[in-house]
């Protein structure tokens, strides 16, 4: 499996990429790290690193089911929300909240497998529709069990919260985690068997590759990760209340930064997310959803002219500024078409 | 809590709730049935076209059940033009793009209607909305027995524009075989255009509806998206009666569930039927006495 | 000796249609078996009961001995059965090494070792003659290519028991030719083989023996030129119009 994963020819052509991606990666990790030493001070700028780094972490876990795999779910919130208060309860009962994330993980991720085991037999669209169905019922629940979660009025924490430069860092951390695991993923076998599984499944599997189990193992990693990042937030809040941690919103924000950055590849959630923190920062005060709307348009107009997003723009611009021209499919030897399909009919 | 006047009162409200429920849907399954297309811009639609009644009512008095009907030119129209500028390009790829560009369309007519209305709660007054009639000894809303009324003819007309009109035929007929109707000659692509247009009049048709019952806001079509979805899958996808169906079903299940549980979960019921019926029946409540699956 | 591939009694129904019906064979290791049988006999339902992607109603499947009735496709790939696709399904976004690799990285279940799937993908590409077009995406092949390309992600899989569905459909008589020869290059390597084929001359040329299916009925089972003189198969195929006329 090692062996496998050191030599897949992912990048066409560019053997060098994958390594080149992971260097730059750690370059722009460690240059970000080093941001509260220079500025211990600036209490907006950590900020705002400690927000687009949770996002970054989140759309990249939603992307190895969503984009590798081409599950689109619509209920991560569920994830975040368990995790969130996950943290909290445990924080209450005495625990350090770094302890807690772990285990919002990880009840996250248990709670992706209940979810996942059936609802991921479901084909695409119908899967989506039945995690927007999970994902309410969820927030839902939670709003009615108020002795758990504090129902509608939520639940305070503790006071004593660790400085922003600890928040800065940590959120960083995560990014860097999830970053890895999803380009590990991606150079992996596991990875090829998710974008074949995508591409086709009846063909996928009937080359051995075992559909259900991957299509279960991605959701719940995904889910781990964004458990964890809920956890995270809430320490940061202090407060966790349904309607937020568990919210329609939350869940599409994922999807939007995965798919707006770029499905199925590593940087286009990294480049979704930031711009997506950014418009909503900066809408934040005048307009509270307006980043939606750009992002509603922005999705609306990448499907229709660039279906590998903002990361696939950015390769465009890329090669046109090194002069190479567009890579396009090599013709067959006779320079003909692709053919038609085989023809139907049952045997 | 029990009593037998109590569950006769619930029984009428659920067969009100029903009807409501079954127009809400048809836009929805119409959508589906032609395009196999998920809308997830049905709850733009509901919410727009409550907002456009809150408009005609307040520039011209128009009443809201009038204001239904008048959202069916407008809103038929306007679903043709975005079949034809948005939805078509789509319809090629795979079934997930065209679910995402209708999810995009969604966030986008909400945020719209952010910006237009705000967030505040609207609703419309009529003179009539806090009558009451007596019914088998209840008082029922008379707003509930109109929309209630509406819903029965809706279900007519529509039954027979269906069977006796060119435009209905052949949609059925591409319902049941896309193929076998290209090969009669329907032209799909026009075909789908209707059932956008219509799918889409349709939406907002119950969201004028809504008005009369509901206060509402640029978020509010959300929940009652959802509950079309299951409506449409209870009643098996593809079958404008099972519409009827799985409206009648969810909401007799919502309305005595709601006798043994908190009222607050109610919309959870029809959640995780949603989920259920998905998974274990495809082809609706009509599967489980047809066949068993093989 | 075992059987290769032993089904007891297999039906398949659909609903009311009775689609395979009370089929019972052996095929015996290193064969070429060739199925034949009007439209709609029910030739690939047999197939997919066999590689796993439908239970069978009644009856069962076994794989040298092993029973494999209701075994999900992957396990049953993994196992050392697989079947191609008679409409050719490539990943379109995967180059055609890495459409082979997905085969040898996952269909071969332990059966590589020690070579990397890698190594295999690229020898397999060699075998059926793709190794030129090995850093293409899949979906820039040719017909031709592409039925080349169902059939070498199956090898990858280092299957015992393959089968072809329509492997020759709608290729030209030197395709047809060539892949004739790929199909014996492969039986050579001691692979059981069971193919579904219209076309006549090859289904002659290369089986051992032929099976006919007629409306979900085994109603022949022999040597191929037994096979195509039996009066049953020739009116499955002519319809009584013959006997009328």
């Amino acid at each position: 499996m090692r062996a496998l994963s050191a030599r897949l020819p992912w990048a066409r052509g560019a053997p060098w990429a994958p390594r080149a991606s992971a260097l730059a990666a750690l370059a722009l990790g460690i240059l970000l790290a080093l941001v509260p030493a220079v500025a211990p001070r600036d209490i907006t700028l950590l900020n705002l690193g400690f927000f687009t780094f949770l996002y970054v972490a989140q759309g990249l876990a939603w992307n190895v089911l969503g984009g590798y795999a081409g599950y689109v779910s619509f209920g991560y919130a569920a994830f975040f929300g368990l995790g969130a208060y996950t943290t909290a309860l445990l924080w209450l009962a005495g625990w350090p909240p770094l302890a807690t994330y772990p285990v919002a993980g990880i009840v996250a991720a248990a709670f992706s497998l209940i979810v996942g085991v059936p609802t991921l037999r479901l084909v695409g669209p119908y899967f989506s529709i039945a995690t927007i169905g999970v994902g309410e019922a969820m927030r839902v629940l939670m709003l009615n069990l108020d002795r758990i979660t504090g129902g509608a009025s939520g639940l305070n924490l503790p006071t004593a919260v660790p400085s922003k430069t600890w928040f800065y860092t940590t959120s960083l951390l995560f990014a860097a985690v999830a970053f890895a695991v999803a380009a590990w993923v991606r150079g992996s076998r596991v990875g090829l068997g998710l974008m074949a599984l995508r591409m086709d499944l009846e063909a996928a599997e009937s080359l051995g590759v075992r559909t259900a189990l991957f299509k279960n193992v991605a959701h719940s990693l995904g889910a781990f990760l964004v458990g964890a990042c809920g956890g995270l937030y809430a320490t940061f809040l202090q407060y966790v209340h349904p309607d937020t941690v568990f919210s329609f919103t939350e869940s599409i924000s994922l999807v939007l930064i995965a798919l707006i950055g770029g499905l199925g590849t590593v940087w286009g959630p990294v480049l979704g997310a930031v711009v997506f923190y950014a418009v909503q920062d900066y809408l934040q005060t005048s307009y509270p959803t307006f980043h939606l709307l750009v992002y509603g348009v922005l999705l609306i107009l990448i499907l229709l002219f660039e279906p590998k997003g903002l990361a696939g723009l950015a390769e465009r611009a890329w090669r046109r500024m090194r002069g190479a021209p567009a890579r396009l499919a090599p013709a067959g030897p006779s320079g003909a078409e692709p053919a038609a399909p085989g023809r139907g009919g049952a045997g | 809590m029990l009593t037998a006047p109590n569950l006769i009162s619930v029984g009428i409200a659920a067969l009100l709730t029903a009807g409501l429920y079954a127009v809400m849907s048809y836009g929805l399954a119409i959508i589906y049935g032609v395009m196999k297309v998920i809308n997830l811009s049905h709850a733009g639609f509901l919410m727009l076209g409550a907002f456009m009644t809150l408009v005609y009512f307040q520039r011209w008095h128009l009443d809201p059940l009038l204001g239904a009907l008048l959202n069916l030119p407008v809103f038929f129209a306007a679903g043709w033009v975005l079949y034809a500028v948005l939805v078509r390009r789509v319809m090629t790829s795979l079934p997930i793009a065209s679910l995402l560009l209708l999810f995009a369309l969604w966030l986008v007519l909400q945020n719209v209607a952010l910006a237009i209305w705000g967030s505040e709660d609207q609703s419309i007054i009529t003179a009539y909305t806090y009558k009451a009639l007596p019914v088998l000894g209840f008082r029922i809303p008379l707003t509930r027995l109109l929309v209630f009324g509406v819903a029965l003819a809706t279900l007519g007309v529509l039954h027979f524009v269906l069977g006796h009109t060119y435009v209905g035929k052949a949609l059925r007929a591409t319902v049941q075989d896309p193929q076998a109707g290209v090969l009669v000659g329907i032209d799909t692509e026009r075909i789908s255009a209707v059932a956008f247009g219509l799918g889409t009049a349709f939406a907002a048709f119950a969201g004028s509806l809504l008005t009369l019952l509901f206060s509402f806001t640029p978020d509010f079509g959300g929940p009652f998206q959802l509950k079309s979805f299951t409506i449409i899958v209870l009643g098996g996808l593809e079958n404008f009666a099972g519409v009827t169906v799985g409206a009648a079903i969810l909401s007799f299940v919502e309305s005595y569930a709601v006798l043994f549980m908190k009222a607050s979960l109610q919309n959870v019921i029809a959640y995780a039927l949603l989920v259920v019926a998905l998974i274990v029946m495809p082809g609706g409540v009509a599967q489980l006495w047809t066949r068993s699956r093989s | 000796m075992t059987a290769a591939l032993a089904l007891e009694h297999v039906t398949k129904r659909f609903g009311g249609l009775l689609a395979v019906s009370d089929v019972s064979i052996e095929v015996a290791p290193g064969q070429i078996t060739g199925l034949i049988g009007p439209n709609g006999a029910g030739k690939t339902t047999l197939f997919r009961v066999i590689s796993g992607g439908l239970r069978p109603s009644a009856g069962r499947v076994f794989f040298e001995g092993r029973e494999i009735t209701g075994w999900s496709p992957h396990a049953v790939c993994r196992l050392g059965v697989c079947a191609t696709h008679q409409i050719v399904r490539p990943f379109p976004d995967l180059t055609v090494l890495e459409n082979v690799l997905v085969a040898a990285a996952f269909g071969s279940g332990g059966r590589l070792a020690p070579r990397s799937p890698r190594a295999e993908a690229e020898e397999v590409l060699e075998f059926t003659g793709l190794a030129s077009r090995g850093d293409a995406p899949a979906a820039a092949l040719t017909l031709a290519q592409r039925k080349r390309l169902e059939i070498a992600r199956a090898l990858a899989t280092r299957p015992s028991v393959l089968l072809l569905d329509e492997a020759l459909a709608g290729l030209t008589p030197t395709e047809s030719q060539q892949a004739v020869a790929l199909i014996r290059r492969i039986r050579d390597r001691g692979v059981t083989i069971v193919m579904i084929e219209h076309v006549m001359r090859a289904v002659m040329d290369l089986s051992d023996r032929v099976l006919v299916l007629n409306y979900g009925r085994l109603i022949a089972d022999g040597p191929p030129r037994a096979v195509t003189s039996d009066p049953q198969v020739i009116e499955a195929y002519l319809g009584r119009a013959l006997e009328e006329a």
